[in-house]
């Protein structure tokens, strides 16, 4: 057992949290292996953040374990935990230096002072700040207050680097800076990481895992191709990105391949899915916008030919809409694929793979 | 530590004073008012307060003092925060500190002043003296007007900084938006800035009139023997007469008309509009 | 041509006339004849002089500065304690607590007097020093937890947090952290309940043994007999005592801040 546990730098093991009479966090197991990069994704309230505070020794579970390499948590107070910990609205101490926030955890550990210089020293030239050091975390930019908040968590070399919405305070450019900032760092010293956030953006982009929550429970945990393309739950398919949502009847099952009649008069071929369906059975059709390919009017081999209803140039793509037969499908044009001229009111054909449509089975009471 | 056993330890000392040093305090004095000579329970010094003539003319007294206070620090109040709602950051600050600073020394000390200025041989007359305006002292001390004047010392910083913090508030589009649809300067301020300054002007009445009715120094000090206000006699009647169930009932007639008073303006001002307008 | 600015003229006019009573008091004190005039004739430390001639204004000077200032150690500890609870904690009756605390607002100090002298009396308390600093620190806790509750509204506790996941105890975040991060909302605290203590008249009124008073009592007493340069002279040193503290107080807190906060529930 031991032998096998060493790589696992934190387990959670049936956690539970309760706040007065609502479950937030229910029923959580998970393995992080040594190294790895894990994302907590989910809308604000799916407990994303209680969990990762339960982790911090913030709070308790009221059920379950928690294991830090190998060692039981439960019980143990924050500061005994020996965890890094970035928070969304960076928490440096205003009345210290950054120098001085970046010792602090330091000093706490009676490091000497000649090995706090050089640590400290070494950790701004990581995060590429060496030149704030005498600064007050005001004198900052949004984004160095963020850089240097890590390295205040790095410097003591934490078994584990926590977090919370690192990235949420900071505006749009400098967050996708920040996030390759993120992820060099990461490859560069391999700490253990679990990362929370709402943005499934950063989780696709960062994670070797992501867990994603919904209300409390675990709605998937896979990597993120798996998440992308294989989401366990209608819930993970549309929390992930914009989606098309077609309501139908399955008309044929044969080898693997799943044919749906959709209440708008369009018939979709699907390819192989993650649960069986049976002919008759009320369904729901999910095909993103940016797999959708428009082309000229005309037959499509899986589609179907309409009406341009709008196009809305955004650079890199053209967002348009589609009337077919009685739905408006939401289609993302790359430039480089299409010469068409997208003129409102025009005649296109839409077409996809059957590989990219995904059926989900309609919940009994929704319509 | 247990949760429950640090909030405890952390508001215990504080509940403790507030018990033994103001609540206990409170109920025993209004005990103490219910009870004739002989300690038994009794609302005769209720009674004499509302039937004995002296005594409804002593509330008129500190009522009418109050008002003619609320009145002038209103009217010298408003200029001054309507100076510092326009002025800039510095300039408010130096006008904020140099009507705020004198509130910090003793009321004895600046009621003294206010003495060598207002005096029979004080700076004024001797001025007016001197210039020949007048050919005998006027007398500013010791009557209504000399308590009125230091009351509206005293209390005309809360006026000031309530209206002020309203003043404050109001969006500045709005005045250019007047200007724009043709309003004078003078029609701006009763469209726009008296309107919305109603919730300031209401809170520093409310509090100017409620400090003024039970203040002690000033009457005492500027009103002298001829301006008994209803503290100057609850204190006489505690410490010189030692009544002090009928001081104990003095002093619950001053609260009891002074909240009265207060919520009875409230309810005259808070009109359905007003309320619609100032709450969210 | 500039227009004439009425409303700066107004505020200059009364701004000069609440600071005139203090300004007209030092020329006053520093007069050679034996009685209060206008003009001040001549020039002579005298009435200072005086000051030392008579016992009771130094003693009751001394006693007014312990008092106030232990008043606004005890007060701002207190204070700060139960701020601390109810900003940190929410708790059931946590809005009970605050109004209770704030009470004393509500009630003028003059009847907050008579109320104490009267239950005093009783338990033997009336006339003695520790009854007199209960009263004094009952005014005063009010502002202090007023204050102090503003300062710690504008605290974010992530930074206890962070603290924590660095590494350090408890104690070790309030030392490092949180402390050092409301100290101004404390010391002013600490500073108003000196002044509300030093000034204060209609509690101590009550409450003073006829050996010992207070230096406005004192003051308040002596005007009710004579009206001498005296008054003056001694009005002056309390002057410039004040406003040492009223300048501390403007540069740790801002004044109208200050007041802000202080004035919002009488």
């Amino acid at each position: 057992m031991s032998s096998l546990n060493s790589m696992i730098d934190v387990e959670l093991r049936n956690i539970q949290k309760r706040f007065q009479q609502n479950v937030v966090v229910k029923d959580f197991s998970l393995q992080v292996e040594r190294g790895e990069f894990v994302s907590f994704l989910g809308p604000s309230g799916c407990g994303k953040t209680t969990t990762l505070n339960m982790i911090a020794g913030f709070l308790e579970p009221d059920e379950g374990d928690l294991f830090i390499k190998g060692k039981r948590m439960n019980g143990v107070p924050p500061y005994k935990r020996e965890l890094g910990m970035v928070f969304q609205t960076y928490s440096l101490f205003p009345h210290m230096t950054v120098a001085e926030n970046v010792a602090y955890g330091l000093k706490l550990r009676k490091v000497g002072r000649a090995e706090i210089e050089e640590r400290v020293k070494r950790v701004l030239d990581l995060v590429k700040l060496p030149h704030v050091r005498d600064r007050y975390p005001k004198q900052l930019s949004g984004g160095q207050r963020q850089r240097i908040a890590i390295a205040r968590a790095l410097v003591i070399e934490p078994s584990l680097l926590l977090l919370d919405e690192p990235l949420s305070n900071l505006d749009a450019k400098l967050r996708e800076e920040l996030r390759d900032e993120l992820k060099r760092l990461h490859q560069e010293i391999g700490v253990t990481t679990i990362f929370v956030t709402h943005d499934q953006e950063e989780a696709l982009s960062l994670s070797d895992r992501i867990v994603v929550l919904n209300h409390g429970c675990v709605e998937q945990i896979g990597t993120p191709t798996e998440i992308y393309n294989q989401p366990a739950s209608e819930f993970v398919h549309t929390f992930i990105g914009k989606t098309n949502k077609l309501s139908g009847r399955v008309t044929a099952v044969a080898a693997g391949r799943v044919t749906v009649e959709t209440d708008g008069g369009l018939t979709v071929e699907a390819g192989e899915q993650r649960q069986p369906f049976v002919a008759g059975q009320r369904v729901h059709v999910f095909i993103r916008p940016e797999k959708i390919r428009l082309t000229d009017a005309g037959r499509t081999p899986n589609g179907g030919s309409g009406q341009l209803v709008m196009a809305s140039f955004l650079g890199a793509f053209t967002e348009c809409e589609v009337r077919v037969g009685d739905h408006l499908l939401s289609v993302k044009v790359q430039m480089v694929d299409s010469t068409l001229n997208l003129n409102p009111g025009q005649t296109v054909g839409c077409s996809w793979n059957s590989d990219d449509v995904l059926i989900m089975p309609a919940a009994r009471d929704a319509g | 530590m247990n949760r429950r056993l640090s909030i405890l330890l952390l508001i215990a000392p504080s509940m403790a004073v507030l018990l033994g040093v103001f609540l206990i305090p409170m109920l025993l004095m209004f005990l103490l008012s219910l009870q004739d000579e002989a300690e038994q329970f009794s609302l005769a010094n209720y009674l004499l307060l509302v039937q004995d003539p002296y005594y409804l003319e002593l509330l008129w007294r500190t009522i009418r003092v109050s008002l003619w206070t609320v009145l002038c620090t209103l009217l010298l109040g408003f200029p001054v925060a309507m100076f510092m709602a326009n002025a800039s950051g510095r300039v408010r600050g130096i006008v904020a500190v140099l009507i705020l600073a004198p509130h910090l020394i003793s009321v004895v000390i600046r009621n003294f002043g206010w003495v060598v200025i207002l005096g029979e041989k004080g700076w004024i007359n001797e001025t007016l003296l001197w210039l020949g305006l007048i050919d005998k002292p006027l007398r500013l001390l010791y009557n209504e007007l000399g308590v009125v004047i230091g009351l509206t010392d005293a209390f005309i910083a809360y006026m000031v900084l309530a209206i002020a913090t309203s003043l404050y508030g109001i969006d500045t589009s709005l005045y250019k938006a007047a200007a724009i649809l043709g309003a004078s300067r003078i029609r701006t301020f009763f469209s726009v800035t008296l309107p919305l300054s109603l919730p300031g002007v209401v809170a520093g009445i409310t509090l100017v009139f409620s400090l003024s009715m039970s203040a002690f120094v000033t009457p005492a000090l500027m009103g002298g023997s001829s301006v008994k206000v209803i503290p100057v006699i609850a204190y006489e009647q505690i410490m010189s007469t030692l009544n002090w169930p009928l001081g104990a009932a003095l002093a619950f007639l001053l609260l009891g008309s002074s909240i009265l008073l207060v919520s009875l303006f409230a309810r005259l001002v808070e009109t359905k509009r007003y309320k619609e307008v100032f709450t969210a | 041509m500039k227009k004439l600015n009425w409303l700066g003229i107004i505020t200059g006019l009364i701004l000069l006339a609440v600071n005139l009573p203090f300004v007209i008091i030092i020329p006053s004190s520093l007069t050679a004849a034996g009685y209060l005039s206008f003009p001040p004739q001549g020039f002579s430390w005298q009435w200072y002089e005086k000051i030392l001639d008579r016992p009771e204004f130094i003693d009751s000077l001394w006693f007014s500065l312990q008092l106030a200032f232990v008043t606004a150690i005890l007060a701002t500890l207190i204070g700060t304690l139960a701020a601390f609870a109810l900003s940190k904690y929410q708790f059931r009756g946590s809005r009970v607590v605050n109004a209770l605390l704030l009470s004393p607002l509500t009630v003028p100090t003059l009847i907050i007097g008579i109320a104490v002298l009267m239950f005093f009396t009783r338990i033997g308390l009336a006339g003695t020093f520790t009854g007199l600093l209960l009263a004094h620190i009952l005014i005063s806790i009010p502002y202090v937890v007023r204050l102090v509750l503003t300062g710690l509204s504008m605290f974010d506790y992530t930074l206890e947090k962070a603290g924590y996941m660095l590494g350090a105890r408890p104690f070790r975040v309030f030392w490092d952290v949180t402390l050092p991060l409301i100290r101004p909302a404390i010391v002013s605290g600490m500073i108003f309940s000196f002044l509300t203590s030093f000034d204060n008249v209609t509690v101590s009124l009550f409450l003073i043994s006829p050996g010992t008073t207070t230096l406005p009592l004192a003051i308040f007493n002596y005007m009710q007999e004579t009206l001498d340069p005296l008054v003056a002279s001694i009005s002056t040193v309390v002057i410039l005592l004040s406003l040492v503290f009223i300048v501390l107080l403007e540069k740790v807190y801002g004044l109208e801040r200050l007041f802000g906060l202080t004035s919002q529930s009488h």
